[in-house]
């Protein structure tokens, strides 16, 4: 396999596409490439290509999670969620760009079973033990988005800038149907370059995992509070990360009998997270 | 002036010993096996069925064999004599003959220059599978930790492999293969009832055990036996009708297991003692005293206990261990249900204490006798060379050899000859909590000898000893009656009381506190005791909290540790360990096996505290947050 290591997004973006892959820190993308889950002819390192680092509120998409981890100017809630992804080996290499576009953990999937994300027509989730999965938008695939980072940047209302549009982070990520199993709308020669996260008055990040560190989250509920007002972003419930517009949406939940248990987690969370941007 | 203390790594018998390999191997200079070089080495790799249960219509090699660097491709065809082999009756193919029985069954080997030559050519065998129904056995549930040392897994292939390309062979499972290429702990169901007097004197024990063994018997046999053996728990329990069952299924195989089937009827036994005690309005530490096994008892094996078992003394003393006052809030996350997640500031916080109480045997029992063999050598220069091949896995044993020697020859300059059976005989297996029993029998009675040879004729000496445990004879298949004295060589329990918190709106648990009192015989090396302690508490804490192979048909679908969690440092909380020294007539120095006894009893405890701050019954392992707040 080839590897090309463009210097501008340009460059970059001229490469990408046709089996030609962008490659960042590759936490994500090594893993699948061994286990046979993604193919490429060519990996694109994008690394010189996309901007890196803390400016203001502009955050480069290739930013390492370790580098936010520590940046006191960064929103509290943002700072936390990439503290509590992965480990520190990964977030040394992991960007926060990666993060955002990272595959399912659903076993089946992993495991290469042929379900509707991987063109198939079922979802053998949901006819098999189904403990990680999703509670809503599951209709077709039910698996959960693990980014602890996006449910963050979901809350803080964060705009992306791509080498070919401004978009409002929400609407890089689509529900998979069962006719395209896409679950972002980035095209394969489109790189993510920056974010622009706005400060807001408050904020909170919080985590249930099945251990006390380092685990994908179960549920994870990410709170930020601007001009009054309180957005937000879940981690571990739908195939995308997902936002609650009140509270009220936690009713319209649609749990699998595996995952009913997320239901009560995810209220008794949000709850606290409301309680903690209220005051903090 | 007084003498300078003794160099700790010098220690005699019942000191604190450092360990030589603790530095190296937190620093990740010590030479695991999987770092071993050879000159002109090979690499080997296995080929694996994608079948839970399939028959093999044909491999096809040809192409493998001309890929670049390959030296041997082999198939079940290549296996000199024996075809079948297992740790009691040969039921596991080498090599897949005409079926695969699991999901990742062995079919072919591989060996060559480069690790992912050898994978590549892997890649070029083609078979043919005709998949087929698969025995199924519905609902077991599954729960599981790391898989055997005791058991066969590469040992065979690999030599095979060498044997075919003359040339030294390497073959290291990678995570995903360990899973699938190792044996695991059997998963059970277990259905119990227990009967008392209002006093709380128990009468009557029924269970019935059900353990899934996978495609191959392994230890089955054995495990099963266990199983049954200690299902009462270490009680004296005048009616038993224990009925233990291991069946075949084409799951992944199940084999030894630290505890080794005590594990699971533990959990089973001692959630039974607490409903008993609630029923009774007895407390539970009390309930437990009242009904503590003795020497002198009669176990349902109709065995009775000669040596020693001081299971009130473990009971009372686990209990007086005071735990730490509730924290007040607020608090460090870390030290909260959710951890770093930061989930609680304190709401829906509630604390629970349990306790527990197990035992099991020690040494191989039930008639697999075994011995274990030490050779010493007395030098000219006034120093010693001690062989012994007993297999240092991590327990510290090499240690436990110099500190036997030091302290039988009285000198300081004692040398460990390299663990191999090519200068003496045979020590037997790591396994079953015999290693320091039977090695610091073998090289006491060897250094004895030896000073007992100088003394008679003086200048060098050279003698080598064998050391056997008191005889065992099987028990009766159908009655589970022994059919001599003993089935069991002797045993050790251990007590513990644990401190618990559950966040009851999230699930989520934190263990605080586990205080435990440990039967010891005599702590040869009381660091090394309080560290295995430690360990096969962290076992069981993972057994109780999240450890647990998840299968789809047969398929391993969490063969990873990012999908299998285990415990971490924040995971674990303090133990506090007492070592309850009543010496084990039989055993040198009266030291017992202290391996196992911790994991055996840290589940059922655990789920003790949890009960308490849940009020649930919680009747399944691991609890995860869906058996709290689940439906
Ligand atoms: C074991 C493990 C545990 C983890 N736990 C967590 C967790 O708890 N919480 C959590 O949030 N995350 C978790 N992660 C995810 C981790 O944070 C991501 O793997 C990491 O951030 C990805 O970044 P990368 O730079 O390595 O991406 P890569 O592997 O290099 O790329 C990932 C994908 O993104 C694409 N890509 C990368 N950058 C760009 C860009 N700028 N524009 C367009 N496409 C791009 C690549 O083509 C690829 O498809 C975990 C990962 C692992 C492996
Ligand atoms: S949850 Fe989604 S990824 Fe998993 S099996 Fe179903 S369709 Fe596939």
């Amino acid at each position: 396999m080839e590897l090309r290591q463009p210097s501008s997004a340009e460059e970059a973006v001229g490469l990408l596409g046709n089996g030609h892959v962008a490659l960042a820190g590759g936490t994500e993308i090594v893993p699948l490439l061994r286990d046979g889950l993604l193919r490429a002819d060519a990996l694109i390192d994008i690394r010189r290509a996309v901007p890196r680092g803390i400016h203001g509120t502009t955050i480069g998409a290739g930013t390492t999670l370790a580098e936010l981890e520590v940046d006191p100017g960064i929103p509290v809630v943002l700072r936390e969620a990439c503290r509590l992804a992965a480990s520190p080996q990964l977030r040394a290499m992991g960007s926060i760009g990666g993060n955002l576009l990272q595959a399912t953990r659903c076993w089946y999937w992993r495991l290469d079973f042929p379900c509707y994300l991987h063109g198939g027509d079922r979802c053998h989730a949901k006819d098999g033990r189904h403990d990680e999965h999703a509670i809503f938008g599951n209709d077709v695939c039910a698996s959960a988005h693990p980014s602890d980072v996006a449910a963050a940047l979901l809350a803080l209302g964060t705009m992306l800038r791509t080498t070919a549009r401004e978009l409002p982070l929400a609407e890089l990520y689509r529900l998979p149907t069962t006719d395209d199993p896409q679950t972002t709308t980035l095209a394969d020669d489109e790189l993510i370059l920056e974010l622009e996260v706005p400060i807001p008055e408050a904020s909170v990040y919080l985590k249930a995992m099945d251990r006390q560190r380092w685990s994908f989250p179960i549920v994870g509920v990410a709170a930020a509070r601007t001009a009054g007002e309180v957005r937000l972003g879940l981690a571990g419930v739908a195939p995308v990360p997902w936002t609650l517009t009140s509270v009220d949406d936690l009713d319209r939940a649609t749990p699998l009998p595996g995952t009913a248990y997320k239901l009560p987690i995810a209220r008794a969370l949000v709850a606290r997270a409301l309680r903690a941007v209220a005051t903090g | 002036m007084s003498a300078p203390a003794r160099q700790l790594e010098l220690g005699r018998i019942g000191e604190i010993v450092r360990r030589p390999d603790g530095i190296p191997k937190t620093t990740g200079e010590f030479a695991y096996a999987s770092d071993l070089q050879a000159a002109g080495m090979l690499w080997g790799h296995t080929v694996r069925s994608p079948y839970a249960h399939a028959r093999v219509l044909s491999v096809d090699i040809g192409e493998a064999l001309r890929m670049p660097g390959v030296h041997a491709v082999l198939t079940h065809d290549d296996v000199p004599g024996e075809k079948l082999y297992g740790l009691e009756f040969p039921d596991q193919p080498v090599l897949a003959v005409d079926r695969v029985r699991y999901f990742g069954e062995a079919v072919a080997l591989v060996a060559a220059e480069h690790p992912e030559q050898a994978r590549r050519a892997a890649e070029k065998i083609v078979v043919e599978y005709e998949p087929l129904e698969q025995v199924r056995i519905h609902l077991a549930g599954v729960g599981d930790a790391f898989g055997g040392r005791e058991d066969l897994s590469m040992q065979i292939h690999g030599a095979l492999l060498a044997l075919h390309a003359s040339r030294p062979v390497k073959m290291v499972y990678n995570r995903e293969e360990s899973f699938i290429g190792h044996v695991h702990r059997h998963p059970a169901r277990i259905w119990a009832e227990h009967r008392a007097t209002r006093e709380g004197k128990l009468v009557a024990v029924r269970m019935r055990i059900l353990l899934d063994g996978g495609a191959y018997a392994s230890s089955s046999t054995a495990v099963t036996s266990n199983a049954a053996s200690f299902a009462c728990g270490p009680y004296d329990v005048p009616n038993a009708l224990i009925e233990s069952t291991c069946v075949y299924t084409n799951n992944p195989p199940c084999g030894a297991m630290r505890g080794f089937g005590a594990v699971q009827t533990c959990f089973a036994a001692e959630a039974q003692m607490d409903k008993l005690a609630a029923e009774l309005g007895i407390d539970p530490v009390e309930l437990r005293l009242r009904n503590a096994l003795a020497p002198g008892h009669v176990l349902p094996t109709g065995q009775r206990i000669e040596g020693s078992l001081p299971v009130a003394d473990v009971i009372r003393r686990a209990a007086e261990l005071e735990p730490p006052p509730a924290e007040e809030l607020p608090r460090d996350p870390l030290r909260l249900p959710g951890g770093a997640g930061n989930t609680t500031r304190g709401e829906g916080i509630r604390r629970g204490v349990g306790f527990a109480v197990g035992f099991k045997n020690l040494c191989y029992s039930e008639g697999f006798d075994d011995y274990c063999a030490a050779r010493v050598k007395l030098l000219e220069d006034g120093s010693a060379e001690v062989h012994c091949a007993a297999a240092e896995v991590g327990q510290g044993v090499a240690g436990v050899i110099l500190q036997v020697a030091r302290t039988e020859l009285g000198i300081d300059d004692v040398r460990l000859a390299p663990h191999t059976t090519a200068t003496v005989d045979s020590a037997g297996s790591a396994s079953a909590s015999r290693m320091t029993m039977m090695a610091s029998g073998a090289v006491r009675d060897a250094c004895r000898a030896a000073l007992e040879e100088r003394e008679l004729r003086g200048g060098e000496v050279d003698i080598e000893r064998i050391y056997r445990h008191p005889r065992t004879s099987p028990l009766d298949p159908q009655t589970g009656q022994i059919t001599g004295e003993r089935a069991h060589v002797a045993f050790a329990a251990c007590a513990m009381r644990v401190v618990a918190e559950v966040d009851l709106e999230l699930g989520l648990t934190r263990v605080v506190w586990i205080g435990a009192a440990q039967d010891v015989g005599k702590a040869l090396n009381p660091q090394a005791v309080e560290g295995q302690i430690e360990g096969g508490t962290a076992q069981g804490l993972g057994l109780a909290l999240m450890e647990e192979i998840q299968t789809r048909d047969g398929l391993i679908t969490n063969a990873s540790f990012t999908d299998y969690l285990i415990p971490t440092a924040l995971d674990m909380p303090p133990v506090e360990s007492v070592l309850i020294e009543d010496p084990e007539p039989d055993a040198a120095y009266g030291a017992k096996g202290v391996g196992e006894p911790p994991t055996v009893v840290s589940t059922a405890a655990i789920l003790s505290a949890l009960r308490d701050a849940t009020g649930l019954e919680l009747n399944r392992v691991p609890v995860r947050p869906d058996d709290v707040v689940g439906l």
